[in-house]
Order: structure tokens, then sequence, then C-alpha cells
């Protein structure tokens, strides 16, 4: 048996971005991606048992295919004592520019599975509303202030939305949403996680002719009480 | 090429949305290794390659020769390869309707800027993706109908070891070994690109390369019925080798694909040639001389490849790695040093007998994963007339120790339509079968037995050019059926599954194999007509194939189970294989002993 204590010394919180053309690869592709770069630079990773020993790394909950993320976690441990920001410089070293850790902390406390532990999700979108002009997209808020739950506050369900004019472009204009999603009425009331409501919105939005741009994870979030903290945050 | 047109990542963005796996059209991979046009290493007299892999790119980036390849042309300073794989159907939808043609993946280049564009074919059903590469990319498929702007275009792979059906799109092609002749290959073309020279002046000098075949130098006569009468002139097309090949060290840093591939593991090809002689296999023959590397190097680079990767699965490739004599030796000197990465390893062509059994275990570290076998043949007459010199005892002995072991499951790989075989033959199949489930119910306890599964996949013999079967005729495609439904309303379902090949894909195959360059209508009207990715059943479509032999006044049993008779002249006769027809014939008589 391993020593509890010594395997909780080596485990490590990084944050990293996806972007530019690495929005196209799917969470398992950028997990196979980390933990060879983490292969290749050097660190000794602990593994599973078993007959199909897996390295000890879990990542934050996936960010849908296509959409740029600036917050993506993992946890993982490795063994050896490594520094953090020498951690950050050698595993950066063997990733590309696409996706790259912001940043590095050693988890001190006993913590979670990151999935399970990620209450919420922040995310961005540019509405390009094209031809149709503005009446579309006040049409479309209408219809959402009409139909969706606001502002519900529960473990798993939040959602929240603000829709601001971007400064440049005259017909984007952008829409925060953050949390799960508590929908529509005629679709059950049911609770969407985000990829599905991705898919959802982007279905809605074809009706007013509006497309989604640069749509953007921002931030994650853990709920601890009335607080949002991130997850670097609660280590 | 004067100006190198590029598709932008905005474009690219747009084309992306909605498109399944878009990771495999992105780029960005580490281990890329092209030069970028207009940067100072890539000057204006480079070399621009294009090494198109006419398959999608899951599949074309576990091939190890597309690596090996690719690596030795971007390590010389004068040349930049960039690569180039089959878009999906969807994919190709979209850039059909938005009229953007076919691009690289480094550096984004539409296909038709580049001054050379090669392909490396795997398998003949992959000939349709060929002409739509071509036509996605801008360039007439018809070499003639190319002006002297248009890239040059190239085949090599062994699939066209026969290269007459393809050889009506291609302006040469390359026969044999990839590494040496590639560069004397581009060197020439550099000459060309510099001083301005022709096309025919390019052709003409790279055909004097042993490897090269460039067809315009070669006329074919025919009889009327579609035999060949005459192939002129008399000269041979010498099949490139490289003697040495522990001169070119196996790829340490490869493109590491940034999805998952078919095979996604470090790959290390530890001899090339095999010196078996199953008078089927195609292989055996085109890639001789029998050609290991040495096993101190083999380690050395493969534990740095191992740590330039990041990857925790090996592969060691051969045509039968059991051959190669110091694979304990390999697969120690590798484990060892990277003890800590809990490496897996695969050896796919491992010959199993009860003592490198003990090996598997070792490489499978404890996982039992499966065992495979590929007997080809139920009968031992068969497997002599065939030459593959696997033992029933010797195989059910194995089975049963490893079922002893602890695995539970095994696969098999049997043909059908062999060369004179007849009923007991395929009833012996079915017996084999039976043999392996009685070995497991005498190994095994009951809760153990319900797990036991056993894989049988069933082909049909198709022949291939330059093997000692290269006469015989393919199998009825009505036979082969029945046969099959033979095999499988025999064996006991409770533990088998069979897989097999459509018989009707089988006899395409066989055509385009052993076709002549009137097949090359063919081909190209049932691309025409929608054929492409034959090699996927889904996609396959016999129908188009039919309809265009008959537009093109052919019959197809013409070039598939009619076989040729011995003394008739064979469209490839004019490929130095390095293996003599005579040869290839008294292989043949000697198979008939065993009739």
């Amino acid at each position: 048996m391993k020593n509890q204590k010594s395997l909780y010394d080596n485990r490590i919180r990084f944050k990293f971005f996806k972007k530019g053309e690495f929005r196209y690869l799917s969470h398992l592709d950028i997990s196979r991606i980390i933990i060879r770069a983490l292969n290749r630079a050097g660190f000794k990773l602990e593994y599973s048992q078993g007959y199909n020993p897996r390295p000890l790394i879990n990542f934050s909950n996936p960010t849908p295919l296509g959409i740029e993320s600036m917050a993506e976690y993992a946890d993982v441990i490795i063994g050896g004592s490594v520094g953090e920001d020498e951690l950050k410089k050698r595993i950066n070293r063997e990733l590309n520019q696409n996706v790259q850790i912001t940043e590095v902390k050693k988890i001190l406390i006993k913590a979670g599975k990151l999935m399970n532990e990620i209450g919420l999700n922040f995310y961005i979108f540019s509405l390009d509303i094209g031809e149709s002009g503005s009446e579309s997209v006040e049409e479309f808020c209408k219809v959402i202030d009409n139909n969706l739950i606001k502002g519900y506050h529960s473990y798993s369900a939040i959602f929240d939305y603000e829709i601001v004019p971007e400064r440049k472009g005259y017909n984007i204009i952008l829409l925060k949403l953050s949390g799960y999603a508590k929908i529509f009425k005629e679709k059950n009331n049911q609770i969407f996680k985000f990829n599905d409501f991705y898919s959802f919105l982007k279905e809605r939005l074809k009706e007013y002719k509006i497309k989604i741009r640069n749509a953007k994870k921002e931030e994650m979030f853990v709920i601890q009480g009335d607080n949002l903290r991130t997850p670097m945050e609660v280590i | 090429m004067d100006k190198i047109k590029k598709l932008n990542f905005n474009l690219l963005e747009e084309l992306l949305e909605d498109i399944e796996k878009p990771g495999r059209y992105i780029n960005n991979e580490t281990g890329t290794k092209s030069k970028s046009p207009g940067s100072p290493a890539g000057q204006s007299d480079m070399v621009f390659m294009a090494l198109v892999f006419p398959d999608i790119y899951d599949v074309g980036m576990s091939n190890t020769g597309l690596q090996i390849l690719y690596h030795i042309i971007n390590e010389h300073p004068d040349f930049s390869v960039e690569r180039v794989f089959s878009p999906w159907v969807d994919f190709e939808k979209r850039l059909r309707s938005k009229k953007v043609k076919l691009f690289s993946l480094e550096n984004r280049i539409f296909l038709d800027c580049f001054d050379i564009v090669g392909f490396t074919v795997q398998h003949e059903l992959l000939y349709t993706n060929i002409l739509n590469a071509l036509d996605l990319g801008g360039i007439n498929i018809n070499s003639k109908k190319r002006s002297e702007d248009s890239p040059l275009v190239c085949a090599g792979g062994p699939a066209v070891v026969n290269p007459g059906p393809l050889s009506g799109f291609m302006d040469f092609f390359v026969i044999g070994d990839g590494e040496e002749i590639v560069i004397s290959i581009l060197m020439k073309v550099k000459e060309y690109k510099k001083n301005n020279k022709g096309k025919s002046w390019v052709l003409k000098e790279i055909s004097r390369l042993d490897g090269v075949y460039v067809p315009e130098f070669y006329k074919f006569y025919y009889y009327s019925d579609g035999r060949v009468k005459k192939i002129e002139p008399g000269k041979m097309v010498k099949k490139a080798v490289v003697r040495d090949i522990n001169k070119y060290g196996i790829v340490k840093d490869p493109v590491i694909p940034n999805i998952k591939t078919v095979h996604d593991r470090f790959t290390v090809e530890i001899m090339r040639g095999c010196g078996r002689g199953c008078r089927f296999c195609q292989a055996g023959i085109i890639y001789r001389p029998v050609r290991k590397r040495k096993v101190e190097s083999l380690i050395k680079d493969s534990v740095r490849g191992i740590k330039n990767t990041g990857y925790d699965e090996i592969s060691f490739l051969s045509l039968s790695s059991s051959d190669y004599g110091k694979i304990e030796q390999l697969i120690e000197g590798v484990i060892n040093p990277l003890k800590s990465r809990r490496l897996s390893i695969s050896m796919p062509s491992l010959r199993l007998n009860s003592f490198n059994l003990k090996l598997l275990e070792i490489i499978q570290s404890g996982r039992k994963t499966g065992l495979t076998f590929a007997p080809e043949a139920g009968s031992q007459r068969m497997r002599d007339i065939i030459n593959k010199n696997i033992k029933e005892d010797e195989m059910l002995d194995c089975i049963k120790m490893a079922f002893g072991k602890g695995w539970e499951r095994v696969k098999l790989y049997f043909m059908i339509g062999l060369p004179f075989e007849n009923k007991q033959d395929i009833v012996q199949i079915v017996g084999l079968i039976g043999k392996i489930i009685q070995a497991a119910k005498g190994e095994m306890d009951r809760k153990k037995l319900s797990r036991l599964k056993i894989n049988i996949s069933i082909n049909a013999f198709c022949p291939k050019p330059f093997t000692p079967f290269q006469w015989v005729g393919l199998g009825n495609p009505g036979m082969l059926y029945d046969k099959f439904n033979y095999i499988l309303s025999n064996v006991p379902k409770r533990y088998v599954n069979i897989r097999w090949a459509d018989p009707y894909m089988s006899m395409v195959e066989c055509a385009l194999s052993t076709g002549s360059q009137l097949i090359g209508d063919v081909i190209e009207n049932s691309w025409r007509n929608g054929a492409k990715f034959d090699n996927w059943s889904d996609f396959f479509n016999f129908d188009i194939w039919k309809e265009s032999f008959k537009k093109k006044g052919l019959d197809i049993n013409f070039f598939t189970t009619r076989g040729f008779s011995v003394d008739e002249v064979l469209p490839w006769d004019f490929i130095d294989i390095g293996v003599r027809k005579k040869t290839l014939l008294r292989e043949y008589e000697k198979s008939k002993k065993f009739i």
C-alpha cells in the first residue's frame, strides 16, 4: 500500500486553455495530448492498479467540440518533487501554442474529482445578427425572458444570462451565459448540461437568423455556499 | 509553380462547422516538419511535394511508410513535403459545395499548387479515392490532359506493383522501397523546376532510375479478347531496393496525431521482407529480400522514440516477427529502461506456439487480450498447397496451454476459394473450430467457458501479381457464398463470431490487382458514378462496377475468375520485382504435388 500522505504531496492542479485549431479537438483528444506531453517532459506519472494501468489524472468537465476554452483544469499525481513554475515551463515546452498551461498549484487539501466539484461554467458568445436586424434579437430575448427560468439557484441548475452590445461590431452582441441551463417550458422544464444546451440554442437561434460566433468558455466555478470560487481558489 | 495558394484559417473555420471529427483537418500536430513557402527555409527553388494517402486521416496516420517518407523528404534542405488525406464524405460535400479545393494539412496549400503530388497506395480498392483526390484538388485525372503547369503526379506502394490499371492517371510510378529513390527523383524535379525544363525532360531523366516506370514510354499490344500480346520495349523496370536497411534508422520523432487514429502508437519496423514463402502472399515476394534491423540500434531508437513521443504503446512491425530471431532481447531492452511508463507492446505478426506464448504473456503484461492465429486453411492438405507452415497439433497445443493460463479469446483467419479447394477443405475449417471448442472445454471451468470467444474472419482468396498463384482464377462469388454459408450453418454458434468479406468486393479487388491498362476506363467510369471508399463495406457498390465493365465492353469474369494461362504475357511482366517469373511458376507447380 502506498503512503497516502506522499500521494497527496504530489497532487497538482493546473489550468490550461485550448484555442485556435485546438478547439476542434475533443475532450478525450486533449486528454491524450496532455498525458503525452507530461510523458515527453519526463515526469513520472502515478498509475492506477490493475490489468490496465492508467495514469492518475482527471480532467474538468468537457467543453464542446469547436468551442474555445480559457479554463480547462486537470489534477495529476506526479512522482518526485517538482516546483510549480518548473512544471509549467517543462510541460508548456511540449505543448502546441494553442494549448498552454496558465497556472499550476499544488493540492494541499483533500479535494474531490474536478468533474464533481465544478458547479458552474461560464460561457460567452457573440451573436451575429447579420442582415436580420436588431428586432430579431429583441424578439429572441423576449422569448427567452418569457420562457426561461432565470436565476434559479439550486446546486445543479443555475442559469443566468446577460446580453450586452459589443463595442466594435455593430451587428455583434455578446451573450454571457453561466451554469447549467434550466430551459424552456415546452421542453418539460428539463435541465440541460451545456453540451446539449449549446446545440439547442444554436437550433433556436436559427429561427431568428442569428448565428453564434466565437463561443468561449471563460471560467469554471465551484459553488461554496453563496460564493463562487475558481478551482484554483479552493485548494 | 509560380504562386502557391493557401486556404486561410477563417475560411477553414467556416468549412468545419458541424463537420464530423474536425481534428482530421487542422494540422498542428507535434512532429510536423514541412517548411513554409516564403520563409527562409522555404526558399524559392524549393521543391514542394504533396504526399497523399487516399484514405481518411485516422487510417493514413497509422501508416508507417507515410511517416518514413515524410521524414526522409523533409530532412532534405531542398525539399518540403506536406500530407494530404481523403476528406470524409461530409467534408468532401462541404468542399465541393463551397468550391474549395483539397488542401494539404501543414500549410493548407491547394493540391494543384504543388510541384509534385505523390500517392502512397496500400490497397487496390482505394483507386477511386485517388481519382477523387485529384479531382478535388483541381487536377485533371487523366495525365494526358494535364498541362505543363499542372503538378507531376505519381504513385507508389504495394498496391501499384502492377501499375497497369492506374497508368492513365499517373505521370510515373515508383516500384519498390521509397527511401532512396524518392530523393533521386526529387533532385531531378528540382532541376526541372529551376531551369524550366519540360515535363517530358524530367520524365525521361527519372525513367533511367531503377524503380521508376513512366507509362508514356511503354506500349501495350492486346489480342482482341483482351489478353496482352506484347509489351514494348522489352527492357524491364527494376524494383528499387534499399540494400542496407540499417542505413535508415526508424523514425524517432514521427508526427503524433492529435486525434485518435486506428493505431495510436509508436511503430518500429524491425525487419522488412519475409522468408516464409506462402504461395498466396504478395507482401512476401514484393518486399524481398529479408532485411533485419540491428537489435542494438532498435533498442536505442525505440527507447528514444517513446521518450520523444510520449506514447505508452509500442508496436514492433514486420511480416513475421517470430523470424526476427532476437525478439526477447528486443522486448527486454525496451521495457527495462521504461519501467515507469507501463509500456504496452503489440506485435501483430507474431506466429504463436507453445514456446513463445510465454513471450506473449510478457508483452500483454497479464492482460490476456486475445490470441491470433492465421492457419488460412482448415486442412493440412490445403495448408501444404498454399505452403502455410502451421501444424494443427502445434496450434491446438498452444491454444490449450493458453486457455489453461487464462486466455478467453481466440481469433482465427481463414481463406476460402483457394486453388484446388474441395469440399473436405471447407468441412475441416468447421472441424478445426470444433476442436478448439473441445480444447476449451477441457481446460476451462464453466464460468470461464461462458466467456469464451472465438472470432473467425473469412476472406475470399484474391490472386495477386508476383505470387505463385498469380495464374489462378478468383473463386466464383456464388460458390464462395455457398462455402461461407456451409461454414456459417455448421459451426456451433454459442462461442463463435464469424466475419467475412463480401466476395463481390474481392472480385473488384481482383480485377484491379491483376488488370491491365484496359481497366483504367472502368475505374474512371465507376468513380464518375460515385464509387469511392470501396474498401468500406458501407460504400462499396458492386452494381456501379458491374455497369462500368459493361459500358466499356469488358467482361468482369475475364479479369477475375478466368485466371491466366502460364504461357500468357501478364500485364505486369515488364516489372522486375526481384523474383523471376520462372521461380514463381516452379512454386505454382510444386503446390500441385499436394492435390
